[in-house]
């Protein structure tokens, strides 16, 4: 008889000491492993709560796993599903002992209870152990089979696990098939649902090495199939609609009638209380009606009134959501939202991502009609406690000015922005007045009357500071001070820490140096000495190149520096339109919320570059120790990799900045990282290398990165390169050979490998090219360390042969 | 597809994982997301969709839990997000109320929840009522009755009909001896009132709540006297589309126990029920506040819990607020909270003092938002009227309720 376990209800675990807690717990479940006690139940059910407890706050209890397997015995449902929780998970890491619950697992697939059935079905599949997948085969078959939806349901997704841990013996009995009689048959649309889900994923990756899977994949997205599904809608759960939902954006009807049917039919969807089922609604309506313009544009009109609804009511999150959302849309009809403006006012309450948001939808709706209130209300923002927004609110207002409705009212407020005497507000408008004016010159006198007010001691932000001196130049006719206040600027010139500030101010002193001269020559002088001796290159050339400009001709300097201009009638647009395209194509997507387009944030490729970007700098200083530095940095697994990239891209911007300034460091890019090496042996290989893509992969994880560079292409290797393909050839003569490639232009990746000749020693090679910027990222790693440079040379050269006949 | 969700602590502590697919995503990324969090300042202020350098996260923080999600490919965004709220619901709902210690204390069925909730990255039921059939919540009831029988599993023998029956949202065939059904009209007003005095924006926003226990497969039909002035409106999925659609008729079998209908927005209301009126003027580095409010409709029925807060602006150095009715609070966030409670019939609520601005400041340049609240109970100000409501083939004893209420939502005077 076992003593019963401590029966003190569980409080929140604490942090246990150390191992003693496990090995006490080990102990307990030993006696209670055979134990048949009454209320021993209870007992189990406290352990095993403690050891959840323990797993769950990160303790490795994974040495429990024989005793937990030995208490499996029990027709408690709780103690049952805790002990499948814990099974799958350390069933992984355990591959051995996990063959001991196998056996419990496929008992409880035959249970009486539907629920337990389900319940151990799913935890068998979740056990993910590759040489476990024979015992997986007849449950699932049985499952697929049960008279119990909820067993179907699971066994459904269990098929989609197998496939995942081993995909032939998951199409070699035929479950993709039974999967899809299923999913037209039977009766119970969760069953249906994930039917779709699993054979949409199955498919999807069967198709690249199988024809019939494609040819499957495609008879999904057909009329019979659509038209299914489509008419069982309203059976399926929230969730499930949305997947039916995602199927049919993809399909294309062969009629127009079609399209209203299937619009008629899902018209109500658009009432769902379930936002994503909405979204996944409007984007059928959206993606249905792209070739139809007047019905796209009425269904603008459909669909705004709920999507407004899911922006107000919903949490915060949501609304985020939705009006990322909205915002894409605004960008392609602005007229639609143009009467809800309101909708769009900002609450204090709400986080600031929702207020930008709105901000910029308020921006958008703009129009002559609603410009006035829509200002108006911007402006009630500028005196906000939130720093952040009130910024961002006078911004929106300039805007709305750039947009040229009802200018006159805009260009007062901005001037009111400017006499608040709120160092940010003063700043901000600084900017949006430069602006302003850059577009609007007839408005410079009333503006300047103001700005000569300024005193640029109050101006701190360089931003601002900078839109000051360009201001003071650009108008020195006007402005009686500008002179002197040029010239006080010039005496601080030592304070001044902004590059981009001095910059302005040379450029500043210059024009009104034109304009003005007696007034303004002594300050020039000043400022040109002090630009000269400045460490900044930049300053430092603009400086020079005044200096020997005025030197030579000062009308033709007045000519370059201060040439008659043109009002900006359009400033540019920071997103080109076909990425505005592409994300309307990935509308009710991730790549809405980013703003870009998903293969610009889910390639790895896309965000490769930083890091090398990085490790380039350490190179250009042409220290060999920085190999070694860099060499040593052993990539784990690919999430370390990832993470020590985002941690650049923080500092990226700081860096980036260092770079600037030293300008000679900057130079050294462009040249090969060889000359300060003492040149390497030659290097021979072979030219019928071989290996296997699993070796390469393993491989990949396990080597240090020897070497990383970026290398230059020639125009002609960028015109040579329109399809992987080509590259492959060439590197091949090289004795370099490809082992994967992909990408479409202007990005391309591969992957290369070489082998030294006469022996096994590898080189592994990750090459991204992008041709737009005519430059290829390069990774090295190889098996012999010492060779690495060698090898990169011959790459190198490899590479910059690639395009000359 | 989510790939895993962690539930974190106000302080960043892991409380539950749960991994859904057999990619495995490590609890390295919530130190991430917890350092990118303080980074921004509070999780309050950090965006609901994040790209980390490995997975792209979905957050909702709910109660001071961090509900987060990870997945490595594109999906819809509001299927992560609505679902975690879903999860928030469901575990508020059955655990009666979220914090730290509750999660802890029920981690097991946190799990069992999540585990019928999702599979394999995919949502499947959220539907409290289905959930509650299966995994029963940890109540005092049960508790008791654990004791007293000694079956102590909280998960239900039965599996629950619905998942067979083509109505996903209600258990098969209930039975009670008393049947009762109660609907409430619950409106949140949300109004904007500029610098001015002027009515920006009032609209109102209305839910309508049904608690539903009646025997069999009860088939109702809910009609309004004024359908005409609800904007947008969303239904729970029990209600059918065409009778709405064709003559403003709600018609539909609902589900057991208590649910939301319906929701609906009512847009351009010309009034408010009370009026707030606030009035700064400063000078020479100090600034006199002065705030009046008062009734401006009379609907008949009293106006309860009237408050008013709001957030001094940082460079104040020191307040000094009094009112004539009810009392004022300055909390340590420098959020003023004045509680009214009802607006007595003699006078005029009002609130006045001085604010002490920082040294170098003459006038006050940013102006403090007022947020008011308040109840009024048997009124929906919306205007809105249930005409009737009609049960098919009635049982013998029927008890019908209705009921309405209006609280401000988002109301806010800015000065």
């Amino acid at each position: 008889m076992a003593p019963p376990a401590q029966s003190q209800r569980s409080q929140s675990p604490s942090q246990p000491s150390g191992k003693s807690e496990v090995s006490d717990l080990k102990l307990q479940l030993r006696q209670l492993a055979g134990s048949r006690a009454p209320g021993v139940d209870d007992s189990k059910r406290e352990l095993f709560k403690k050891v959840i407890s323990y797993m769950t706050i990160g303790i490795d209890v994974s040495s429990l796993f024989g005793e937990m397997v030995m208490c499996s015995t029990t027709s408690d449902i709780v103690l049952k599903k805790m002990c499948y929780l814990y099974v799958g998970n350390y069933a992984k890491v355990n591959p051995d002992l996990a063959l001991l619950t196998i056996n419990f697992l496929q008992r409880d697939c035959h249970d009486q209870d539907p629920m337990i059935r389900g319940l151990a079905l799913r935890s068998l599949c979740s056990l993910r152990v590759a040489n476990l997948v024979e015992y997986l085969v007849g449950p699932l078959g049985s499952g697929l089979k049960d008279s119990n939806s909820y067993v179907r349901m699971v066994a459904v997704i269990g098929v989609l696990k197998l496939y995942h841990i081993s995909a032939s013996t998951c199409v070699d009995a035929d479950f993709p098939s039974t999967l899809k009689h299923l999913m037209l048959n039977d009766s119970d649309t969760q069953v249906v649902a994930n039917c779709l889900s699993s054979l949409q994923e199955i498919w999807s990756a069967e198709a690249s090495t199988s024809e019939e899977a494609s040819r499957e994949r495609e008879a999904l997205i057909s009329k019979p199939v659509i038209y299914y599904l489509l008419n069982r809608i309203k059976e399926f759960s929230e969730w499930a609609q949305c997947l039916v939902l995602e199927l049919v954006t993809k399909y294309v009807p062969s009629e127009s009638s079609e399209i209203f049917d299937i619009m008629n039919l899902l018209e109500d969807r658009l009432q769902h209380a379930n936002g994503a089922v909405v979204l996944a609604t409007v984007k059928v309506f959206l993606q249905l009606t792209l070739s139809m313009t007047d019905v796209h544009q009425q269904v603008y009109e459909r669909i705004k009134a709920p999507l407004l609804t899911l922006v107000s009511s919903g949490s915060p999150e949501q609304s985020y959501a939705v009006l990322s959302h909205l915002h894409l849309l605004v960008m392609r009809a602005p007229y639609v939202f143009s009467s809800d403006y309101k909708h769009f006012y900002c609450q204090y309450n709400e986080p600031s991502y929702v207020k930008r948001l709105k901000l910029e939808m308020l921006t958008a709706v703009a129009n002559e009609s609603n410009t006035y209130e829509i200002v108006t209300e911007l402006c009630e923002y500028a005196a906000n406690v939130d720093i952040p927004i009130a910024r961002e609110s006078i911004r929106a207002v300039g805007k709305i000015a750039l947009q040229q409705y009802d200018v006159n009212a805009i260009v007062d407020r901005l001037l009111q922005f400017l006499e608040m005497e709120k160092d940010y507000v003063t700043a901000e408008a600084l900017v949006l007045v430069k602006d302003l004016l850059r577009k609007y010159p007839q408005w410079s006198h009333d503006c300047i009357a103001v700005v000569g007010n300024i005193s640029s001691k109050n101006v701190q932000e360089p931003k601002a500071k900078a839109a000051l001196i360009w201001m003071l130049g650009e108008y020195s006719q006007d402005m009686q001070d500008a002179p002197y206040i040029l010239e006080s600027l010039v005496e601080n010139w030592d304070e001044e820490h902004s590059a981009e500030v001095r910059l302005h101010l040379l450029t500043a002193v210059m024009k009104c140096f034109f304009k003005r001269p007696p007034e303004t020559q002594s300050a020039l002088g000043a400022a040109l000495a002090a630009g000269v001796a400045d460490f900044h290159q930049d300053v430092h050339d603009r400086a020079l190149f005044y200096y020997r400009i005025l030197r030579y001709n000062v009308s033709v300097a007045e000519r370059v520096v201060n040439p008659p201009k043109q009002a900006v009638s359009v400033f540019a647009d920071t997103q080109s339109s076909e990425i505005k395209d592409r994300i309307f194509d990935e509308f009710n997507s991730l790549s809405v919320l980013y703003q870009k387009p998903s293969y610009m944030f889910t390639d790895k490729e896309h965000r490769g570059p930083l890091e090398f970007a990085d490790e380039l700098g350490n190179l250009s200083i042409g220290e060999a120790a920085d190999n070694v530095v860099s060499s040593q940095r052993v990539e784990e697994n690919d999430k370390d990799l990832l993470l020590t990239t985002a941690e650049k891209e923080e500092t990226r911007a700081g860096h980036s900045q260092q770079a600037s300034f030293g300008i000679d460091d900057l130079l050294g890019l462009g040249m090969p990282a060889v000359p300060n090496v003492p040149s390497p042996p030659q290097l021979k290989l072979n030219t019928k290398a071989a290996l296997d893509p699993s070796t390469f992969q393993q491989k990949w994880r396990q080597l240090p990165i020897a070497l990383s560079q970026e290398l230059s292409l020639s125009p002609q290797a960028v015109a040579a390169l329109t399809a992987p393909q080509a590259l492959l050839r060439h590197m091949q003569s090289h004795s370099i050979h490809c082992i994967a490639s992909g990408g479409q232009s202007p990005n391309f990746k591969f992957f290369f490998f070489a082998q030294k000749y006469e022996e096994s020693s590898n080189y592994l090679v990750e090459c991204i090219i992008n041709t737009s910027s005519g430059k290829a990222q390069v990774k090295v790693k190889a098996d012999d360390q010492s060779t690495s440079q060698a090898f990169s040379t011959l790459f190198e050269s490899a590479l910059s042969k690639f395009g000359t006949p | 597809m989510l790939q895993c969700i962690f539930l974190l602590s106000d302080s960043g502590e892991v409380m539950l994982e749960k991994q859904l697919t057999g990619h495995r995503v490590d609890r390295s990324i919530c130190d991430w997301f917890w350092d990118h969090v303080i980074s921004q300042g509070d999780s309050f202020k950090s965006q609901p969709v994040i790209a980390s350098p490995t997975h792209y996260l979905f957050q909702v923080v709910r109660e001071g839990i961090t509900f987060l999600a990870c997945t490595q490919v594109e999906m819809p965004p509001l299927m992560g997000i609505e679902f975690l709220c879903r999860v928030s619901d469901v575990l508020s709902d059955y655990l009666g109320g979220l914090n730290e210690d509750v999660i802890k204390d029920n981690f097991v069925i946190v799990y069992e929840l999540l585990d019928e909730m999702i599979d394999n990255g995919f949502p499947l039921t959220t539907e409290p009522n289905i959930l509650r059939e299966m995994i029963a919540p940890p109540n005092i009831v049960s508790k008791v009755l654990s004791v007293v029988t000694g079956n102590s599993s909280n998960v239900s023998d039965t599996l629950p009909g619905a998942t067979g029956s083509c109505i996903p949202w209600r258990a098969a065939d209930p039975k009670y001896a008393n049947n009762e059904v109660y609907v409430d009209l619950v409106e949140e007003m949300d109004a904007v009132i500029n610098r001015d005095g002027a009515l920006v924006k009032c609209e109102v926003y209305g839910e309508v709540r049904v608690n539903s226990h009646l025997s069999g497969l009860p088939d109702l039909t809910l009609s309004f006297a004024n359908p005409s002035i609800l904007d947008d409106v969303r239904f729970h999925p029990c209600v059918r589309f065409r009778p709405w659609e064709s003559h403003q008729i709600l018609s539909f079998v609902p589900p057991d126990g208590e649910f939301k209908l319906m929701s609906y927005r009512v847009k351009k209301l010309k009034s408010t029920p009370i009026y707030v009126k606030p009035q700064l003027s400063s000078d020479a580095g100090k600034c006199r506040v002065n705030v009046l409010v008062g009734i401006r409709n009379d609907h008949g029925k009293t106006i309860d819990s009237i408050t008013l807060q709001f957030q001094l602006p940082p460079c104040i150095l020191s307040a000094d607020l009094t009112s004539n009715t009810g009392t004022v609070n300055i909390l340590g966030n420098k959020t003023c909270s004045w509680s009214i409670g009802r607006i007595p019939k003699d006078k005029t609520p009002s609130l006045s003092g001085t604010l002490v601005l920082e040294s170098e400041l003459e006038r006050l340049h940013v102006f403090p938002t007022f947020r008011v609240g308040f109840k009024i109970m048997g009124v929906a100000l919306s205007g809105l009227q249930i005409d009737k409501l009609d049960l098919k083939t009635a049982p013998s004893r029927l008890y019908k309720g209705f009921r309405a209420l209006t609280r401000a939502g988002e109301f806010e005077v800015r000065s």
